[in-house]
């Protein structure tokens, strides 16, 4: 490392390649433009962010890179910067307007500790249920869903909203189901106690003695990611306890099981996203496979042969 | 100055000769830019075939510099390698235009080696997939643009891993194979090239063929530590082996003479599975002896480890606390070595690398441990490659250097077991003239640390490491490059004659890898 001088940016990028390493977008195309280091050096040479639009949209922010980064350069944070300077996909921009229109509808939040479940534990009411009871809290109506959509499209947040968002969050303890919702959120509220879906569900004794050593574990990437160093050890532990494999790499990275931009958001797995799930279960012979993130069942159901449950399923199984 | 023309891909005047450039001193220099004619037709016949030419300024930019960061040029175009076909029609059109074709993995080269001074820059990364893995044969069949770390992935999953490979995450396989790979296994198992059963190699005109020992055996033994001259590896058949979590121990020296004299013993009497010397200057000498099994960890702590001159870490604190209480104007060494301790050690123990006190991954943890604490802008790294009865001299010379030109640096030490049976790979190689049993490397490299350096700084370090290579018939493993000046001077007229005439046979235009030896 040769500053300390934070925020690290693209400049000091040296092209070590290691985010190359853990990148879904570079494993599927293997051409050094997709990758962060193949952003940050087209920016060392004058790139805008228009002519990495294609490899902008391509990027799953699943974070990967950030931590494995020897110059401690925020990635992601790059990203999303550069996709600001994009136009708005525009079927992405009226899905924002949509959940935008469903937090000013909403209710306010109840007092105490809060679940915010995420678009897509929003959009399974058996399931956002099911959660609710494990966790003994109720989810927020206004759970965030389009300024997560604002993070990950490069939308404008606007002040207002995000003042009335946060002004109800200060100070209290939340579970939050959207992995990039909650890496905003550590930086805006830092006197909060946040804690990601998947690890408090996986800390739940009626989930966790249900983790059985055959079966395949899959880290929410983005939540663990945003906070690797720490949440190592919780899976490390989860290992050792159940026994079970988890899909974290040699550098204990969590494989992300979607290699296309805006995983969640758009319909369909692409081509890419069902060769990055096949690379993830590569090799492994689960009997059942386990998410924290409930918009990845469906991917993995089609990849994997196997039965692909939800954490909250399971303390029924 | 009357300075004589030279013709492309030929040797011209050694510019690092003591007699070269009298009284001015003796610089570092990149290639000269390749001129770019033929280019356009080049890239037209490219195109036809369904190559994809990248010629954007952001596309080149990522290929601007190595990790030595002190050679910069720029590629006019791009291509990421696809298969064997399309390196095979680049390669004919590149012979036909004239185009220098500068092939790259990792691109971890220090001296601009993997630097495209213009022409086009073929990068290997985009062949990285895994082919076969047979289990029976204990063989893996890969693409060769494949990272190490990659292929250790694929691996790990059935069980698997390869035997050696340099501890470094983003050295890529057709790379290493060309330039011999070191790991710290490497005393017992050889260098990572000694591991290539077989080859799958795109010659300088275009031609893809399998070479082993046995098949094209010519071609195989140039290509193995041939500095991309003859051709571009596109695929291997490596060996492989059981994978195997290892035990670490780590003895801690205030001399590099007891810790050479150590390592040799061990070497000798293949009393570990693993060894290598890893220094904070020479105060902290750390001599590393690593197990893939009990069974050897226990043979070696019954024969082999009362015999070491080391000490434990905290029998070593206590040595550097009365050397130090005794030298008070060194306060400011000790004080680094602390701080540099605190630093570095947890990053060798960090406990999710580790599994019931055996390290997981050798190469994660110290490849992290490198890019995190040695890596920076600009890594230099000459180094020294010497058989076995020179090597406590070049060291002790290579650090007397180090601590003339550089307030921090570190050594790492490594011993390479030879195949006699591969005596024509090591030709004109980082394995020195002469070597048998085993050769032993050295790397000589200052922490930069924030601070700036001139680039004739670290060349004129570079060159007073090399010139004891020179002095004592050494070799080097960084010898391409911006360092080619030395090839003849360690090597001879002779035999850099006969390689040149080989080379001129075999790419007649002179474009693959143009300047890292001719």
């Amino acid at each position: 490392m040769y500053s300390s001088a934070h925020p690290r940016e693209y400049p000091a990028c040296s092209g070590c390649s290691l985010c190359r390493l853990v990148c879904p977008m570079w494993r599927a195309r293997r051409d050094p433009r997709y990758s962060p280091e193949g952003i940050a050096k087209a920016r060392q040479n004058g790139a805008e962010a228009a002519e990495l639009a294609e490899v902008l949209d391509a990027c799953t922010l699943c974070g990967a890179c950030d931590p494995v980064c020897p110059e401690d350069i925020a990635l992601t944070d790059m990203i999303v910067d550069l996709r600001r300077e994009l136009e708005l996909p525009p079927d992405l921009a009226v899905l924002q307007v949509g959940y935008q229109q469903a937090a000013a509808d909403a209710s306010a939040a109840p007092a105490g500790a809060l679940l915010l479940p995420g678009a897509a534990l929003h959009a399974d009411a058996g399931l956002l249920a099911r959660v609710e009871a494990l966790l003994g809290l109720r989810a927020a109506q206004d759970d965030g869903a389009d300024l997560a959509v604002a993070l990950e499209i490069g939308g404008d947040i606007d002040p207002v909203r995000k003042r009335r968002f946060l002004a109800g969050l200060e100070g209290r303890s939340l579970v939050v189901g959207d992995g990039l919702l909650l890496r905003w959120l550590r930086r805006e509220l830092p006197g909060a106690r946040l804690q990601g879906l998947g690890q408090v569900l996986g800390n739940l004794p009626a989930i966790r003695r249900r983790i059985a050593s055959a079966d395949f574990y899959v880290i929410e990437a983005r939540a663990y990611h945003a906070d690797q160093p720490r949440l190592v050890a919780h899976y490390d532990a989860l290992r050792k306890e159940t026994g079970c494999a988890i899909n974290l790499d040699l550098q204990r990275i969590a494989v992300p099981p979607r290699a296309s931009g805006y995983p969640g958001l758009r319909m369909g797995p692409s081509a890419e996203d069902l060769a990055q799930a096949g690379w993830m279960l590569h090799g492994r012979q689960p009997a059942r496979v386990l998410v924290e993130n409930p918009a990845e069942r469906d991917l993995l159901r089609r990849v994997a042969g196997v039965p692909v449950l939800h954490l909250a399923e399971l303390a029924d199984a | 100055m009357d300075i004589p023309l030279v013709e492309p891909g030929t040797v011209g005047p050694c510019p690092v000769a003591p007699d070269a450039l009298q009284g001015i001193v003796r610089q570092q220099t990149n290639p000269a830019r390749w001129n770019g004619e033929g280019w356009p037709g080049f890239v037209a016949e490219l195109r036809t075939a369904g190559v994809d030419v990248a010629e954007s300024a952001s596309a080149r930019g990522i290929f601007a510099t190595d990790a030595g960061g002190t050679a910069y040029g720029m590629p006019h175009g791009v291509v990421v390698a696809r298969s064997a076909a399309q390196v095979a029609v680049l390669l004919r059109a590149a012979q036909a235009h004239r185009v220098p074709v500068t092939a790259r993995g990792g691109g971890l080269t220090t001296e601009g080696e993997s630097v495209a001074y213009g022409g086009v820059l073929l990068d290997m990364t985009g062949m990285s997939r895994v082919l076969t893995i047979d289990r029976a044969a204990m063989t893996v069949r890969t693409e060769a643009g494949i990272y190490w770390h990659g292929l250790a992935e694929e691996l790990r999953r059935e069980g698997l891993d390869y035997l050696s490979a340099p501890l470094n995450m983003t050295s890529s396989v057709g790379g290493t194979l060309g330039v011999g790979g070191i790991d710290v296994n490497s005393a017992r198992l050889g260098c990572s090239a000694d591991q290539a059963i077989a080859l799958q190699v795109v010659t300088p005109t275009g031609e893809i063929v399998e070479c082993s020992d046995s098949e094209n055996a010519e071609l195989f033994q140039r290509v193995i530590l041939g500095y991309g001259q003859f051709g571009v590896i596109t695929e291997a058949t490596l060996k492989i082996r059981p994978y195997t979590p290892l035990s670490m121990h780590y003895y801690y020296y205030s001399t590099l003479r007891e810790a050479i004299d150590d390592l040799q013993l061990l070497d000798r009497n293949d009393a570990s599975d693993y060894s290598g010397i890893l220094t904070i200057m020479d105060c902290a000498v750390n001599l590393l002896v690593a197990f893939d099994s009990a069974e050897r960890e226990a043979a070696f702590k019954a024969n082999w480890e009362k015999q070491l001159r080391g000490h434990g870490e905290f029998g070593f604190a206590l040595c550097m606390v009365g050397h130090y209480a005794r030298r008070p104007w060194r306060l400011g060494e000790a004080l680094y070595l602390l701080k540099r301790k605190q630093a570095v050690f947890p990053e060798f123990r960090r406990p999710e690398f580790h599994r019931d006190g055996r390290m997981d991954d050798r190469t994660v943890v110290f490849s992290r441990a490198v890019w995190k604490h040695w890596g920076s802008r600009n890594m230099v790294i000459p180094d020294l490659a010497t058989t076995a009865d020179k090597f406590v001299e070049a060291v002790e010379r290579g650090n007397a250097v180090c601590r003339k030109y550089f307030r921090h640096y570190t050594l790492y030490c490594v011993g390479i077991k030879l195949r006699a049976d591969h005596a024509a790979h090591y030709e004109m190689s980082c394995i020195p003239p002469g070597a048998e049993g085993w050769a032993y490397g050295c790397e000589f490299e200052p922490m930069i640390e924030g601070e700036v350096y001139s680039r004739d700084h670290f060349q004129s370090f570079k060159n007073a490491i090399y010139d004891i290579g020179v002095d004592m018939g050494a070799s080097y493993y960084r010898f391409g490059g911006m360092m080619k000046g030395y090839i003849r001077r360690v090597f001879g007229d002779a035999l850099v004659d006969r390689h040149l005439a080989m080379k001129r046979k075999a790419d007649p235009a002179m474009i693959l890898n143009r300047d890292v030896i001719f």
